[in-house]
């Protein structure tokens, strides 16, 4: 008797705990990886944006999905994978600089060279 | 030294000016990777609408037609009459994915506007769809013998119709 | 727009009551948003002229007059244009941002950043320093203008902003886009020995603002890069792929720090070489200090910023001790706001959070150090819309009611957000989908510093409107 009550107050408490989340089952760590993973998937359905901040359903299957993988133990990078294998590059938002590392050292350059060849000129001139 | 810099916005200029004059005229590539040349997801237990169990076998013989439709999908109902030709006038054997729909919407849905379908695989929650790529309805997929040939993401009308399946035929 | 997209022509079947506006432009401060950014547009364009005037009759002193109005007039409207469509986003679209880094917003920010390039290079202009420098960025801002009318016209971008998208619109702008660049092009060419100035002193302020522009350039070209790469890969590779906000915010973020760095400096130039090293050794130590003290998750930039906000606050109120005055407020409130606004975007980023709740009325959960009841749901009709607004009641303190409309007419639904703000923080709600056991799914966000980045902006734009002002 006593274990059925430990049981049935076990079942409810739980069912406060976890009825408080969208996905139930997730850790504070988990949420947060799952908050992350979502800002860089990009909404296959929007013009723009990612599923944490889309309101279109499939946005939400998607990030319900990626909860669950998150629950089977897959790392990002497995679920970046999962992801682009379905829908293609267009989808992941992060990482630019892994995929395309010109566009991102393209700017840096550009001003490293303004930058000095002012500077240099305007020693010169200032000689 | 002047010159060089001088000919070399000039040529910038041209190719940006260039550039997206040819960006208007180049036909919009589909956002999402279509999923042609994959095959069906597997694992799943698919059952009809009328309960009984899908035989996957089937699906990966031959040329499929899959159709994915609900009935809160207002484009669907739009695309439903020109389903209803193929099935009838056509005979064409179109399978529809019943996607996120209840039981009783669907099969009052298809009352209603006709069932062009062999047979709908009631995909409750969405989560075969998920796995296929599908990111709405109504979206249409060519299978030959389990792979796939093309993916529509949208309504098939005649146009649509001539313009991507018809060659298959 | 007579004979490549006439408004005039008849439509087939035309919707007997009309087909009502897009619920997103119903409301009055997005519906402002689009005239005042095009204004801005067409207030470059008066600069332009003027710029175009002086390369053929000279630089006289009226014209620089004439052009530090004009250059104001216009970085203000397009300010005002952007900050409104910010905060539109902020308190329409839901999610706690501001900004997104959106193709069409990236559009327009591109000429405020070329337009404030230019207003710093006619602050010094009286002695035609930078002359050359400042013809060629007026020029840039307007040929950014029609390039951003182009792009977004056009239907080639794809964004929150999808306009009706027409081609034969596309290559009309993209006509005029072309004829306008060639010819202030060649202009410029050939009016170039007429421009030439004394080039600015190492170290001083006229070489400050050389430094800002190439800064300014840089981020530009940031921006130029990361919105028009897709389109290229798209173009020409046949690939598509995104580039996230990381991108922009990774690149910028540091450049913004050396701005602002510039600008303090700039206070401080007063003082002896000597002086300024031991100050900046001081703050270095004050950094490291910081860095080591506060938790980990502190980002690096909020201390450098941080830092920056401090030392030009003090300068400020000595200054104003020691002269009963400051010289050139404008100036010290602008960069001021600037410092303030960095420090309160990246506190922003730094702290906010986030969390989706699953709750049915009646219920009270705590999340995210806050109590929040669901006390009821209401339906109310609207006159064009329906309206399921759902009661919140946060900390026992405040109402929250976040709401789904139905538009009538035309279906949609849209979601409203509820917003609570303080100096400190906002609390959001946005209401998601109803469950079948009657709950309620929602996302529950803590936003902070956003009051604080509205009031640097608005501080921002009063310092320009003094600043034009005052010449008039």
């Amino acid at each position: 008797m006593k274990n059925l009550a430990t049981f049935f107050s076990i079942f409810f408490l739980s069912f406060f705990i976890f009825s408080d989340q969208l996905y139930p089952g997730l850790d504070e760590q988990q949420l947060k990886r799952l908050n992350y993973l979502s800002d860089n998937i990009r909404c296959p359905k929007c013009s723009y944006g990612n599923i944490s901040s889309s309101n279109a359903p499939i946005s939400k299957d998607l990030k319900e999905e990626i909860a669950q993988m998150i629950l089977a133990n897959k790392t990002n990078d497995e679920i970046y994978d999962t992801m682009s294998e379905r829908y293609g590059d267009y989808i992941l938002l992060n990482d630019v600089e892994k995929r395309n590392p010109l566009i991102f050292l393209a700017p840096l350059i550009a001003l490293i060279i303004s930058i000095s060849v002012v500077t240099i000129y305007t020693i010169k001139k200032s000689k | 030294m002047k010159k060089i810099i001088v000919l070399l916005t000039a040529v910038l200029l041209i190719a940006l000016v260039w550039f997206f004059a040819l960006s208007l005229n180049v036909p919009k590539i589909s956002n999402v990777k279509t999923q042609e040349g994959k095959g069906l997801p597997s694992g799943f237990e698919l059952l009809k609408l009328n309960g009984e169990k899908v035989d996957e076998t089937e699906l990966n013989k031959g040329m499929v037609l899959l159709n994915v439709w609900a009935s809160w999908c207002i484009t669907c109902l739009v695309e439903h009459p020109f389903l209803n030709e193929l099935s009838d006038t056509y005979n064409i054997d179109v399978i529809g994915i019943n996607y996120k729909d209840k039981l009783g919407d669907a099969i009052k849905y298809l009352d209603k506007n006709g069932d062009p379908y062999i047979y709908s695989i009631h995909d409750y929650d969405g989560k075969y769809a998920l796995k296929l790529g599908v990111t709405g309805a109504p979206e249409t997929f060519l299978l030959i013998d389990g792979k796939i040939v093309k993916h529509r993401v949208g309504e098939v009308n005649q146009q649509v119709w001539d313009e991507e399946f018809s060659d298959f035929f | 727009m007579i004979f490549v997209s006439s408004p005039f022509l008849r439509l087939d079947f035309a919707p007997v009551n009309g087909a009502d506006l897009n619920p997103l432009l119903q409301d009055p401060l997005l519906a402002i948003h689009p005239p005042i950014i095009f204004s801005g547009y067409v207030f470059y364009a008066v600069t332009f002229c003027y710029v175009i005037a002086g390369l053929f009759s000279g630089f006289s002193k009226e014209l620089f007059q004439h052009l530090k109005i004009w250059a104001g007039i216009s970085w203000f409207t397009l300010s005002f244009g952007i900050l409104l469509g910010s905060i539109w986003a902020y308190y329409e679209l839901g999610w706690g941002g501001y900004w997104f880094w959106d193709p069409v917003e990236n559009i327009s920010l591109m000429p405020w950043i070329a337009g404030t390039a230019l207003t710093h290079s006619l602050v010094y202009s009286r002695d035609k320093l930078l002359l050359s420098w400042m013809v060629f960025l007026a020029i840039l801002t307007f040929l950014l203008s029609v390039f951003g009318s182009f792009i977004v016209r056009s239907g080639i971008l794809n964004s929150v902003h999808s306009f009706a998208a027409d081609p034969s619109r596309g290559i009309f702008l993209l006509s005029i886009f072309a004829a306008f660049s060639f010819i202030s092009f060649a202009l410029f060419i050939k009016n170039f020995t007429k421009m030439e100035s004394a080039w600015p002193k190492l170290g001083s302020r006229n070489y400050l603002v050389v430094l800002n522009n190439i800064v300014l350039s840089g981020i530009l070209l940031v921006v130029f890069i990361g919105t028009l790469y897709p389109i290229l890969t798209e173009v020409i590779f046949r690939q598509k792929l995104s580039i996230g906000p990381d991108y922009f915010s990774q690149l910028i973020s540091p450049l913004v720090l050396v701005l602002i760095a510039l600008f303090t400096y700039e206070q401080f130039m007063s003082l002896s070489k000597k002086t300024i090293f031991k100050l900046s050794g001081l703050l270095v130590v004050l950094a490291i200090v910081l860095f080591i003290v506060l938790p980990a998750n502190v980002y690096l930039n909020l201390i450098f910023s941080f830092v920056f906000l401090v030392v030009l606050v003090i300068k400020a109120i000595y200054d104003f001790k020691q002269r009963r005055t400051l010289i050139q407020p404008h100036k010290v409130l602008g960069h001021f706001s600037v410092a303030l606004m960095t420090l309160a975007i990246i506190f922003n980023h730094n702290f906010s959070e986030r969390v989706d709740i699953r709750i049915s009325p009646g219920d009270e959960i705590k999340v995210m150090n806050a109590e929040i009841q669901f006390e009821s749901i209401d339906i109310v009709a609207e006159q064009n819309f329906d309206s399921v607004k759902a009661n919140f009641i946060v900390n026992e303190n405040f109402a929250l009611t976040p709401e789904k409309r139905i538009y009538k007419v035309g279906g949609q639904i849209i979601s409203e957000t509820a917003v609570n703000s303080n100096i400190v923080k906002d609390y959001l709600i946005v209401l998601g989908d109803r469950f079948e056991d009657g709950s309620w799914s929602a996302a529950f966000s803590i936003k902070y510093g956003i009051f604080i980045i509205w009031l640097s902006a608005g501080l921002l734009l009063v310092s320009m409107l003094y600043g034009t002002i005052r010449r008039a």
